[in-house]
């Protein structure tokens, strides 16, 4: 394995952000940071010491001596522990934000300053490219933390934590932090220079995304909130004395957050390393997230975390479970919901670009190129994608049968709504893969518009339907939306027929588009001969 | 050296470059000549990896360029018509990144460096960060990167583009140093007299397509008309008799003619010429020059482009 520290790109960044006056400048700030903060910490302590000797002086019961005392035997060990938590604590901060947004400029920055095509040209490996740019953009916050490591050490281990627990905290901003660069790194391959704006407001989504999961504590997919740094950290401060303590589960058994983050965080970061090795040295226009075959590979792995990650109900109250998931038609149900986001972005990472798709058109026209090749549409790899998923659910919920007792009207009625979610998905990526062809900028953008626009008319539309009956609006809705999917209280294959005529509808819509879009393919080119 | 085989690029509705096949044997400088929108940049492009052809494949040095980027970028040298750098390095510590980014032997480095350096005369400059140099000399560092790894074969897509007299004259230099040392050169350029005496073999690009190419001499028989042009003088008082002898010769056309010179067109062979030179002289006309006017690389262009873009 290459040593990173020899890696050019890193090398690069190291000598442009930390020649030695700015080296050491760094150093005394942090460790002038670290004084003021030990000062703040101890003048806190001192305070509350004040305040009790004061309240002992003052009424002279047991309960005061007794808290005064506490506090005279444990005020050292407070001190340090309050000033390690905020050295953590801002370091976390600095580690996650620093690394996400250098990162989210990487890619974006050298197309605006036009050095990136010369790094394209030279015999750097994409992996090399990226591990030089994860470690080399933020590499004056790495220096930073660095420089304060030894305090931080000093003061977790004064302040009566174990080594294994400061070293898991630093672990855990490591993997945190690259996570977060490699999503910043992605986000900015995906951006042209004159969008580098737009870059920073995604990378700011991103982080404060990645915050926000921590709400998901409280779901039935716990686990998640690893991913937010908030969760592994706040977890490992405060031990186990913390109230409402929620532990993430991996199928079915308690794991520790620490560990949990860096399952997550090593698989996230382990696609987008995939992405980004597969993209990096490409020119923009060709840009395509994952090769067909790992787009498949990526629905599977996020359907196996859904059932990985399962916590079927985490209270068991006086009328039976409560929690997101009571039985395993509710896990179903939620399953189908999310394989209707899975395939959307999985048809949004395959979609294929004119140039390609014309040579597809051309090759499979003479009979060289296939349904299923890497150039062609996404439709028939959506329908892997579903079945695939549809084997994953099949099997989760024959896992999970111990706490969830399946029967088989469940999947049957999950096969149809899968399929009716295949349907839409596909029409609505093949519509978004017509857009492509037209003459629109930002077709992309467009589509996603134009299809948001079509939803909030379909909903328009059940809304006067109304007016004339629920039967009425039932039918606009299935035959416009795949809303019916919802319905939980259909059994086995007993849907309504509206949703049937629906997809039926739906098939003929996606035949049209899919004309569409052969028509357009048959446009020759501008020959510049014919100009 | 280079091989671009049934080259095709389309960008949307637009074929940008249309089956361009071209060979280009080691030592030789090939100009690419067309007018801006013709495809000369695409085809550099294409031929350095950094844009996918549609169809068709680049081959430098026997490597695929799609196929095995990695590998076929040790041969290849790539200057664009801007020098983007880095400017908060320092000169030497540019081509050390570079020199590590196209994984030139550890222990050659340090003297390529001072070599390079000392080819685009910066050696005042060597520790001088990068932000505090002229335009021409971040420019002259742009062309020590390119060159820095020894490459077999230079793509140079309008290389002399925003370059003063001075510079360009050394960038022509250096460049036929580097085809002295084996080196084969594709340079695409719209300034045509920027080619002059320079390039072997030249090609004509327009509406994505190669109009024609080969060697100068080749395109240049390919252009020429069915008629050489001369060009004359004299001494003394002989129009009279300098135009009969001319009007009086069938291969003789187009004559232009004032006192003590002047021009015509002749329609025989280059020796030809000799025996009416001979005539001339034969009259007592005191001829003081007489020889064919040869075309220049922007007639040649102008006379076999339509002058047609995209």
């Amino acid at each position: 394995m290459p040593r990173f520290w020899t890696n050019p790109e890193f090398v690069r960044h190291r000598r442009a952000e930390l020649r030695p006056v700015r080296a050491v400048t760094v150093a005394v700030v942090v460790i002038l940071t670290c004084v003021l903060l030990w000062l703040a910490c101890w003048s806190y302590e001192q305070s509350l010491l004040e305040s009790a000797r004061m309240g002992a002086a003052v009424y002279a019961t047991e309960a005061w001596k007794q808290r005064l005392a506490d506090l005279q035997q444990q005020c050292t060990t407070r001190t340090w522990l309050l000033f390690y938590h905020w050295l953590v604590g801002l370091q976390g901060v600095a580690l996650t934000f620093w690394t996400l947004f250098s990162c989210a400029q990487s890619v974006s920055g050298e197309r605006d300053r036009k050095t990136w095509d010369f790094q394209r040209t030279t015999r750097l490996t994409p992996s090399e490219i990226l591990i030089g740019k994860l470690l080399g953009e933020p590499v004056l916050m790495y220096f930073a933390v660095l420089s304060a490591a030894p305090a931080t050490l000093i003061a977790g281990l004064a302040g009566g934590l174990s080594f294994g627990t400061v070293l898991s905290v630093f672990v855990f901003l490591a993997v945190t932090s690259l996570f977060l660069g490699l999503g910043g790194m992605w986000l900015s391959t995906l951006l042209e220079s004159r969008t580098r704006g737009v870059g920073l407001i995604g990378a700011l989504a991103l982080y404060v995304f990645t915050l926000g999961i921590y709400g998901m504590r409280q779901s039935g997919l716990p686990g998640l909130a690893a991913i937010s740094p908030l969760a592994g950290i706040s977890d490992l401060l405060s031990g186990d004395s913390s109230m409402n303590r929620v532990a993430p589960v991996l199928f079915g058994r308690e794991i520790p957050w620490l560990l949990m983050s860096i399952l997550l965080c090593c698989s996230f970061s382990a696609w987008l390393a995939l992405m980004l090795i597969r993209n990096l040295k490409r020119d923009y226009p060709d840009i395509r997230p994952l090769s067909r075959w790992q787009a498949v590979g990526c629905a599977a792995f996020l359907n196996f975390l859904i059932y990985a990650l399962l916590s079927p109900a985490y209270k068991v109250g006086i009328e039976g479970r409560v929690g997101w998931f009571p039985d395993s038609k509710t896990v179903a149900l939620f399953a189908v919901a999310m394989n209707g986001l899975i395939l959307f972005l999985m048809g949004l990472a395959t979609l294929t670009p004119q140039e390609r798709l014309k040579v597809w058109r051309r090759k499979s026209a003479t009979g060289k190129s296939a349904v299923f090749a890497d150039d062609g549409l996404p439709g028939p790899w959506l329908g892997i994608s579903a079945i695939v998923a549809y084997a994953l659910m099949v099997w989760g919920l024959l896992a999970w049968d111990h706490a969830l007792p399946l029967d088989i009207s469940t999947l049957q009625a999950a096969a149809i709504r899968l399929l009716l979610v295949l349907v839409f998905v596909t029409r609505d990526v093949l519509f978004l893969q017509w857009c492509m062809l037209t003459r629109l900028r930002q077709p992309i953008v467009k589509g996603v518009l134009f299809l948001g626009l079509y939803y909030a008319a379909a909903a328009v539309m059940t809304g006067l339907a109304t007016v004339s009956g629920q039967e009425a609006a039932h039918w606009v809705l299935a035959l416009l939306t795949p809303v019916q999917v919802f319905d939980s209280n259909v059994k086995g294959a007993a849907f309504p027929p509206a949703t049937y005529v629906g997809l039926l509808l739906q098939i003929g819509v996606m035949g049209t588009i899919r004309s569409a879009i052969t028509s357009r393919l048959r446009r020759p080119v501008q020959s510049l001969l014919s100009v | 050296m280079i091989e671009l085989v049934h080259l095709r690029k389309e960008y949307d509705d637009v074929l940008a470059v249309d089956d361009l096949t071209l060979t280009i044997p080691q030592g030789e400088i090939f100009g690419l000549i067309g007018p801006n929108g013709a495809g000369k940049t695409t085809t550099i492009r294409m031929a350095s990896g950094l844009l996918r052809p549609t169809l068709g494949q680049a081959l430098i040095a026997g490597v695929d360029v799609a196929q095995e980027p990695e590998r076929a970028q040790q041969y290849i040298g790539y200057l664009a018509d801007f020098f983007a750098v880095y400017e908060d390095l320092k000169v030497w510590e540019y081509l050390d990144y570079f020199a590590h980014a196209y994984k030139l032997p550890e222990s050659e480095i340090p003297a390529r460096i001072t070599e390079v350096i000392a080819q685009v005369n910066l050696e005042v400059k060597r520790d001088a960060l990068i932000r505090g140099l002229s335009r021409g000399m971040k420019q002259r560092l742009g062309i020590a990167r390119a060159i820095i790894h020894r490459p077999k074969v230079m793509l140079l897509d309008e290389p002399a583009s925003g370059l003063d007299p001075k510079a360009r004259l050394e960038l022509r230099n250096l460049l036929r140093s580097l085809r002295d040392q084996g080196a084969t050169i594709l340079i695409s350029s719209h300034i045509l007299t920027e080619l002059e005496g320079f390039c072997t073999s030249i090609g004509i690009m327009e509406r994505g397509r190669l109009v024609r190419s080969g060697s100068i001499e080749e395109v240049t028989a390919a252009a020429a008309s069915s008629t050489r042009l001369v060009r004359l003088s004299w001494a003394g008082d002989s129009l009279a008799v300098v135009e009969e002898k001319l009007r009086n010769d069938p291969r003789v056309s187009e004559v232009d003619l004032a006192a003590g010179g002047g021009s015509f067109h002749f329609g025989g062979p280059e020796p030809d010429l000799a025996p009416v030179l001979a005539s001339l002289v034969a009259a007592n006309v005191k001829v003081t020059s007489f020889g064919e006017i040869k075309q220049t690389v922007e007639e040649i262009y102008m006379k076999l482009s339509t002058h047609e873009v995209m």
